[in-house]
């Protein structure tokens, strides 16, 4: 490939298509979304393939049953149905097929096909009999990242009930949606550990975090309730990670101006889990448990050990942006240079990462940056480009990983997970160093 | 752009089995709301067609059509030039092309592929939003062959037409109508035939080319594993149509024979009976009695030769049962594969089976067989019933062969290696006897300290 001229960070594509594509659509956020909702039905609104496409996506990723339902609209209800017929017979089929399901709430969102011919989907919702709460989410607009955000302001905005009352140790996390199953956990586990009565949303700590049992797949699995999102109102503290999540957080603060926001990029490397830590701190009272203490020192020495390696290294980083910007973050605390970020779709929040270049692509912008890097980090597609580049090794994070088992139980996060990060980083680079 | 006339037509084939029986104009069933699981129509024009890896497969639609669907299948290439399979292609439109129409992009994406890439040809698969915004896919797609003299084909099988079925067969026609009978082989001998609906998934085909070439079959064209865009342009001079596994492509067979006198064959590779059988039947249609000979041959050799290695196999699994929960025709075509092993397939599931396969899971099963209309209710009283040994099964049966204490192999799953032909018998049989040998399944079902009774 011909190398390229500097591409800028822009909200507009730079070329008519993509090839060899990183983005992920909103109605696949979505669909995730509400599958961390306990005995929730993601029901998308769409023609058959789009939900069978994200059903083998995440069953290939999670290496798990998915739970997730369609309208399967057809070309004569794409003209003629207005929604109505072909998202109530839905219900009513499922339902009727499987008697022994009693979904708690039907997340419903809406495609490209069924923006396009224009439903209204709120409207439809009246005649639900089932608790029920719609986004919309075109894949022609937006991301993975936006669709999962839209979700879980959708269901603050429509399940939560509005209160001025505040728990003073009730607590929030609105998570990006590129965080894996047990990095829900070990920051709700944190919080926890401050004495914080603590909800995650959306909260798939719990849906695909690889856990043998019956019957699954039928339902959203995840660890919040649909009682427990009408409740969130009076969390005293609401906590955004990644700044897809800031629209989640307007959402609540609207049902509670007494909410107190706190917002952090990302939960990667020593500085900003310091800040999260202390502002816990603040608000609690109290001193972190020893164990904390102790990763963050465990932290530290790891940041020493790997220093050497991965400060004498370039990194090429891709995926959705609240992911690409805390594992530049956690690079660059080490000395690492950034070569190339390419995200998925433009948010504001590329703008502060410091890298030789950071622009919206794909992988074929991506690849020429390839070469002059010591390490990649991508999701699997990259896997088969790189067969031809040597001494560039690949660490695969973000959707879809179908090479490796076990992504649910990957950690980056806080100051546990940036230790594992490091090292796992570290090695790469010295298995590329010693055998290309 | 998508013709009713068309989608008609092909949901009412009349060399389809099940649809003899209908009433007139009945046809193929419409998905209904909610219980539509498989892919969509683009999904199987996509399958159909993606493994042509000299061509450019591009996508004008939104992100989800391509985004979450390039490289995911093992549709092996031995094509030498850039192998577009492994490649994605996707116009990805916004919310401008949804306003304005996306005709523009479209063109421009056209140019830049050919710039970049200059492919044999190009695929432009239409998808639910762009047909229904009504971009002129054709006029584009016209202008664009014109522009560069080589075909770009314009698919139009938008999601809501139907299933996977149906988008199969949409491909068929986009080839028929744009690609068969534009260009003359260089040779052609009267041994030619056309392989169609093989997608040479892990490599499937090249189980049994290599003795096609021994006998002296010659494959002109594929539809398409391992094809070019090339050969299926002189698929009109071959001698016979051979349709393997797939009965999504009898359309196209049956308008060949109209219009090019072509006769056409359904045959499988998988096990040992279904391979000798597919090649008697090859040989006997081309009517060469020389190469019927050869044929005979090759077989007796080859047979011969997996026999023996079948033999420890088979001792192996003597007494074994087995419980088959998987879709179409895997129904019957893995139960054939155990069944050379020696293992007694004592029920299956026919749940998507086409009429055609369900009578062949019966024959393959015999009258005691258990044929499961709804396997998930029933396959886990059919282990007990039965005594089945290992259930082979999608993923979400994990937990009942847990719960049953018998082994398991996922047959959905992305699989890694071939069971197609002769050798790809002695595939399934390495992963029967790793699955009966390992000790997880027994070790999972183990009750936790604090479970009781």
């Amino acid at each position: 490939m011909e190398p390229q001229a500097k591409i800028p960070l822009d909200k507009h594509e730079h070329k008519p298509l993509q090839v060899n594509p990183i983005k992920h659509s909103q109605p696949m956020g979505a669909a995730l979304a509400f599958m961390g909702v306990h005995d929730c039905m993601p029901l998308m609104h769409a023609s058959q393939g789009c939900a069978s496409y994200t059903k083998v996506f995440y069953t290939r990723h999670f290496n798990e049953p998915i739970a997730m339902y369609n309208t399967s609209v057809s070309d004569i209800t794409a003209v003629l149905d207005g929604g109505d017929y072909s998202i109530l017979m839905a219900i009513e089929n499922i339902t009727k097929k499987n008697k022994s399901m009693k979904p708690a709430l039907i997340g419903l969102h809406t495609t490209g096909l069924t923006e396009t011919k224009g439903d209204d989907v709120r409207t439809v919702g009246e005649h639900v009999e089932l608790p029920y709460c719609y986004v919309n989410t075109p894949d022609y607009e937006g991301g993975m990242e936006s669709g999962w955000a839209l979700t879980a302001k959708a269901l603050i905005e429509q399940l939560t009930e509005a209160t001025t009352q505040v728990k003073p140790n009730k607590l929030l996390i609105l998570p990006h949606v590129s965080m894996q199953p047990v990095e829900v956990e070990k920051v709700k586990e944190l919080c926890s550990s401050f004495g914080f009565e603590t909800y995650a949303l959306p909260d798939i700590s719990t849906a695909l975090d690889g856990y043998l049992s019956e019957g699954q797949g039928k339902l959203g699995t995840g660890a919040i309730t649909v009682e427990d999102i009408g409740q969130l109102g009076d969390s005293a503290t609401v906590v955004t990670i990644g700044t897809s999540m800031k629209i989640a957080a307007k959402a609540m603060l609207e049902k509670n101006p007494n909410v107190t926001h706190l917002h952090f990029e990302h939960l990667m490397g020593q500085e900003i889990n310091d800040n999260f830590v202390e502002a816990l701190m603040k608000i609690r009272q109290i001193e972190p448990t020893p164990l904390l203490k102790r990763w963050r020192g465990r932290l530290q020495d790891a940041m020493l050990d790997s220093h050497f390696l991965i400060g004498s290294s370039h990194f090429v980083v891709t995926g959705e942006p609240d992911m690409c910007v805390g594992i530049c973050e956690l690079l660059r605390s080490v000395g690492g240079t950034i070569d190339a970020v390419i995200a998925t779709v433009y948010s504001p929040v590329l703008e502060s990462i410091i890298a030789e270049t950071v622009f919206v692509g794909d992988l074929e912008d991506a690849v020429s940056h390839f070469e002059g890097a010591d390490l990649v980090i991508s999701n699997f597609h990259a896997e088969r480009l790189l067969h031809t580049v040597e001494h560039t090794g690949l660490i695969l994070r973000g959707f879809p990983n179908y090479e490796e088992l076990g992504n649910q139980l990957k950690n980056d996060q806080l100051y546990e997970g940036s230790t594992y990060f490091l090292f796992e980083v570290a090695n790469k680079l010295r298995e590329v160093r010693h055998h290309g | 752009m998508v013709k009713r006339a068309k989608i008609k037509e092909l949901m009412n084939e009349s060399a389809c089995s099940h649809n003899a029986k209908k009433e007139k104009g009945a046809g193929c069933d419409m998905p209904k709301p909610g219980l539509a699981a498989g892919g969509c129509a683009f999904d199987g024009a996509q399958i159909s067609l993606f493994p042509y890896a000299d061509a450019v497969h591009l996508v004008h639609g939104p992100q989800t059509c391509l985004g979450a669907s390039w490289e995911t299948r093992e549709t092996l290439s031995s094509y030498k030039g850039r192998d577009h399979t492994v490649m994605g292609f996707t116009t990805g439109i916004n919310t401008m092309d949804v306003i304005f129409g996306g005709d523009k992009r479209l063109i421009n994406s056209i140019d830049y592929i050919m710039e970049h890439y200059s492919p044999e040809a190009i695929f432009v698969y239409s998808t639910c939003v762009t047909a229904l915004v009504g971009d002129d896919i054709d006029k584009t797609c016209e202008m664009g062959s014109e522009k560069y003299g080589v075909p770009v084909v314009p698919v139009h099988a938008p999601g809501f037409v139907g299933g996977k079925n149906l988008g199969s067969r949409i491909a068929g026609e986009a080839i028929l109508d744009n690609l068969i009978g534009t260009k003359e082989p260089e040779v052609t001998t009267p041994y030619d035939i056309n392989l169609i609906g093989d997608y040479n998934v892990t490599g499937d085909m090249w189980q049994y080319l290599p003795m096609f070439e021994k006998i002296g079959i010659r494959v002109l064209s594929s539809l398409s594993g391992d094809g070019r865009v090339g050969d299926i342009r002189t698929a009109h001079r071959a001698r016979l149509n051979v349709i393997v596994c797939a009965k999504s492509l009898i359309t196209l067979c049956r308008k060949m024979k109209e219009q090019y006198d072509i006769p056409w064959i359904s045959v499988s590779f998988y096990g040992k009976r279904d391979t000798t059988f597919a090649i008697r039947e090859i040989v006997r249609e081309l009517g060469d009695p020389e190469l019927i000979a050869r044929a005979e041959a090759v077989i007796a050799e080859e047979e011969a030769v997996l026999e023996a290695k079948l033999l420890p196999y088979r001792e192996m699994f003597a007494g074994k049962k087995a419980v088959l929960n998987t879709g179409g025709n895997k129904a019957w075509s893995i139960a054939s594969g155990l069944q050379d092993l020696g293992i007694e397939v004592v029920a299956t599931s026919i749940r998507k089976s086409t009429a055609d396969d369900i009578e062949k899971a019966r024959e393959y099963l015999g009258p005691d067989g258990l044929l499961m209309k709804t396997p998930a209710s029933e396959q886990a009283k059919a282990i007990d019933e039965r005594g089945a040994d290992i259930l082979l099964a999608g993923g979400r049966s994990l937990y009942t062969a847990i719960k049953k204490k018998i082994s398991f192999i996922d047959v959905n799953q992305e699989k890694k290696v071939s069971y197609g032909g002769y050798n790809g018998l002695i595939n399934l049989a390495e992963d029967l006897r790793h699955a009966f040998n390992n000790p997880v399944f027994s070790n999972v079902s183990k009750k936790a300290p604090w479970e009781v009774g």
